[in-house]
């Protein structure tokens, strides 16, 4: 299995993007129109992300007119990527495909059906987007709690029109959109429960930019309709917890100091969303801990240059990763649209100037937006009687109590209570117990270990393993068989 | 200065929290210092097998009164940290012959053991083996059970140890590094630590990877390579059987843990950075341990890994640890480089160990593992098998 004779293994593309939303698509349309060599690898069936997941199908098909009209101009606005990112040759696009391991080095690990193998570029641009903050609350496992971007994926890919009594709870954006596309599906929610309040618009005032009214005027037109619909609205609500036995039957959150109850069949909950970090600390990359946003965020230049944290590492020579989108920094499409031709301009080394200022135009609205929907749900630590860990069916009281034994570092809470061993692989909880472990300790955390597989890899595809690297493959181990008679040297 | 202990012992893994324990009950003061957390690595991080299978001969006797204590493990840490440690013995261990040569060497091997008078070993016809191991391959030719054996969740094992000492009175001193060790007058020795000196009339080196640096720092070289042994733990699946399945000549090993997921090793090494204390998984190794389960198992090809493990473990030239008094000073013992398969022989080791400082008498069964081997003109280790 092994390759007999050494070297350095060839590249196999000029550059490899992770990831085919929007970040990843303008980067590669950009660097295969400049004559680059690109392979995309993501994760979904068609190209996309999250934000324009389906949207290639969903045009395709003459029945889906009123989806597409409720799913609105942010979601349209994807068809011009996607149509350029198809037409553009020299984009090798693997779709299905998803990413288990990243070294600074330039060489990706591959897993699409039974198959897996690493593939190497001088360039790799990281744009595999951002993911929903997790916020544990009491209930929250529930059947029937679901995230925004989970009922988002359901409308677009899955073409489903949520049903019963909803309830909308959190704070950010992507709760306005999502309802005001409920709205338009012909759905009305129960509530919106908003963890944000009128003095977080008061202090975001002084974040605004004249660039950022867009964005503001769009969330004003949005709130609007939603009041002009009647769907009853809440801000400031606290302690939210979901009830029931089997699934969710109930919601509970304290309003103006008042406890308020109603019936719920689903619960949607949504707390802005942060960067997936797993791939980048994967490969070594430095990550930082942001207070405010209650979550890490890679360490990079402006045109997405990522840094390895100084010490040992697996390979040797400079780190070949930019990250772009909300891979990066959360900014949304349009940000993030931006962002892949900017980094795309830097690694063609063309002047960079004008792309730099789509970003910086992109990203206007930014600082107004976090400081108007600040972290609501994950404002509060969870109480003890929490699961944190899904996964493992670990509480937040099971976690503080190692903290207080003695356990100061993620890894070793890791050993010690299963927290984060599962399926997810720490995805789902990780930010949770760095957020109680911050608390206990008052040190900015450090995540688990994200060794290889940062997904789940099937043995099979393991076993056939293509594209290894001949001087790193070559297997040392104990040979650990013992003597055995006839070859007993001292006897 | 802290106040003088009559024991210091270098390293926190679980063969440092074994012998303070002993140690301890023997009524030594014992302090334990370990620059990282106790049982970091090779004693958390290994497959926590426990076996006599395919054990060196030389290890035998340490091996064998390491599985009483393993099976009466509440006498020794009490039963509720033992209940933690989820110690499945009788369970077997297998060794599975999947070609001719391993088959052959099956038959020799039992042969061997007999003639020595050990009869933990039998061989396994092929259907036997196939009912023992629902799943395995039609082509796999016979195997090797010791039917006593099984295993234990290493890092709840090398925290009840270190629990148990320091109830005994041990103290263990966390993220402390030495700095200096230098014998005093009268035998005595004097260590510069990153807790201020210390002083102690005996020292036991147990630093396991690090275990030459210490004993090079006085003047000491013991051969030692340093490997990054490897695992991989996949996703909870149904319960498949439950031995513990290794290879002879492949490099197979894996068993069903206590809530399900598969533990698989194989002896692999990622990238050791010693110096660094820490190390990398390299799956393009692990592929071959995949490829060899996958061969013995079809069914698990499906099966995904979740998680890899690595911790930094010592090996030394003859395939057995040190342990004895250092040939060059008194009152210093060494006892790492267990080359992976450290973790059943732990209890016995400390308990040994600690008997010999006690009564100022190394064990006989100790002699295999002479720290000056590899040095005295007069004596040739028994070399490793390669063929």
């Amino acid at each position: 299995m092994n390759a007999l004779s050494f070297g350095a293994p060839a590249a196999d593309a000029d550059v490899i993007v992770i990831g085919a939303g929007p970040a990843g698509m303008s980067a590669a349309i950009d660097l295969a129109a400049a004559g680059r060599r690109v392979i995309v690898l993501d994760m979904q069936p068609a190209p996309g992300g999250q934000i324009f997941r389906a949207l290639e199908a969903n045009f395709a098909d003459p029945e889906t007119g009123a989806l597409l009209a409720a799913l609105g101009p942010a979601y349209s606005a994807g068809k011009a990527l996607m149509q350029a990112f198809r037409a553009t040759p020299g984009i090798d696009y693997r779709p299905e495909t998803t990413v288990w391991d990243l070294r600074a080095d330039g060489t990706v690990g591959w897993l699409r059906g039974g198959a897996a193998g690493y593939l190497r570029a001088p360039q790799v641009v990281l744009a595999s987007g951002a993911m929903e903050r997790p916020t544990p609350f009491p209930g929250w496992t529930l059947p029937g709690v679901m995230t925004a971007g989970a009922v988002q994926t359901l409308i677009k890919a899955g073409r489903l029109r949520p049903e019963g009594r909803i309830v909308l709870a959190g704070t950010g954006p992507l709760i306005f959109l999502l309802a005001e596309q409920l709205r338009r599906l012909g759905v009305k929610p129960a509530l919106i429960a908003r963890t944000d309040r009128l003095r977080d618009k008061i202090a975001a005032l002084a974040q605004l930019r004249p660039a950022a009214l867009p964005a503001v005027v769009k969330g004003l037109d949005w709130l609007a309709r939603l009041r002009l619909a009647g769907i009853p609205m809440r801000t400031g609500i606290t302690e939210l917890a979901a009830k029931g036995t089997e699934r969710v039957e109930a919601v509970s959150m304290k309003v103006s100091g008042k406890t308020l109850d109603l019936p719920c069949d689903l619960l949607v909950v949504h707390d802005g969303i942060v960067p997936s970090v797993d791939l980048a600390h994967c490969a070594g990359l430095a990550l930082e801990w942001r207070d405010s946003e209650a979550s890490w965020r890679p360490r990079t230049s402006p045109d997405g240059r990522a840094e390895l944290v100084p010490g040992p590492s697996l390979t040797a020579g400079p780190c070949r990763i930019r990250i772009s989108g909300d891979a990066r920094r959360i900014g949304g499409a349009e940000a993030a649209i931006a962002h892949g031709r900017h980094v795309a301009a830097a690694i063609l080394g063309a002047a960079a100037s004008d792309t730099a200022a789509d970003v910086r135009q992109a990203m206007a609205a930014r600082g107004f937006i976090d400081a108007a929907f600040p972290p609501g749900l994950a404002k509060h630590l969870p109480a003890d009687t929490t699961t944190v860990c899904r996964c493992e069916e670990i509480t937040a009281g099971t976690l503080r109590t190692q903290i207080r034994a003695g356990a100061t570092e993620m890894n070793q809470i890791r050993g010690i209570t299963r927290c984060g061993m599962g399926p997810c692989q720490g995805r789902n909880c990780a930010v949770t117990l760095a957020r109680i472990l911050e608390a206990e300790c008052s040190a900015p955390p450090v995540p688990f270990h994200a060794r290889p597989p940062v997904r789940p890899l099937p043995l099979g595809a393991l076993a056939g393993l293509t594209g290894l690297d001949p001087e790193l493959a070559q297997v040392v181990s104990l040979e650990d068989k013992p003597v055995a008679a006839g070859d007993d040297a001292d006897e | 200065m802290n106040s003088p202990s009559d024991v210091l012992i270098i390293g926190g893994g679980l063969h440092g929290c074994a012998a303070a324990l002993f140690l301890a009950r023997a009524g030594r003061r014992v302090t334990v210092i370990e620059k990282n957390i106790a049982g970091r690595h090779a004693s958390s991080v290994n497959a926590g097998g426990l076996r006599l299978l395919m054990r060196d001969v030389r290890e035998y006797p340490l091996s064998l009164r390491a599985m009483e204590m393993w099976e009466n493990l509440a006498d020794i840490v009490g039963a509720e940290a033992a209940e933690t440690c989820e110690i499945r013995l009788g369970v077997s261990q297998i060794a599975v012959a999947m070609e001719a040569a391993e088959l052959q060497w099956i038959h020799a091997r039992v042969q061997d053991m007999q003639r020595r008078g050990i009869l933990s070993e039998e061989v396994v016809e092929p259907r036997e083996l196939h009912r023992l191991l629902p799943g395995l391959a039609p082509s796999a030719l016979g195997g090797l059970i010791s039917r006593r054996d099984g295993h234990a969740n290493p890092a709840n094992a090398a925290r009840a140890f270190r629990l148990a000492a320091e109830a005994a009175g041990v103290r263990i001193i966390e993220g402390c590094s030495l700095r200096d060790l230098t014998p005093q007058a009268a035998g005595h020795w004097r260590a510069e630590t990153d807790a201020g000196p210390m002083e102690a009339e005996q020292v036991v080196n147990c630093a396991g990877a690090w275990g030459a640096q210490v004993a090079e720092s006085v003047g000491e070289t013991l051969p030692l390579d340093v490997l990054a042994l490897s695992m991989m733990v996949t996703a909870r699946v149904k319960p498949l059987f439950a031995p513990v399945v290794i290879g002879i000549d492949q490099p197979l090993s894996f068993k069903q843990s206590a809530v399900g997921s598969l533990v698989i090793g194989g002896g692999i090494s990622g990238k050791p950075c010693l110096d660094r204390n820490t190390s990398f998984v390299v799956m393009d190794r692990m592929a071959s341990s995949a490829a060899a389960t996958v061969a013995a198992f079809p069914a698990l090809a499906r099966v995904p890994v979740v998680r890899t493990w690595t911790g930094l473990e010592g090996k030394t030239p003859d395939g057995i640890s040190f342990i004895g008094p250092s040939s060059l000073h008194p009152g210093l013992w060494h006892v790492f480089g267990f080359c992976g398969h450290g973790f059943q022989l732990a209890p016995a080791v400390g308990e040994i160990v600690a008997q010999s400082i006690v009564t100022g008498r190394p064990d006989p069964r100790l002699a295999p593992f002479a720290t000056d081997r590899f040095v005295r003109p007069d004596h040739r280790p028994m070399s490793r098998s390669s063929a």
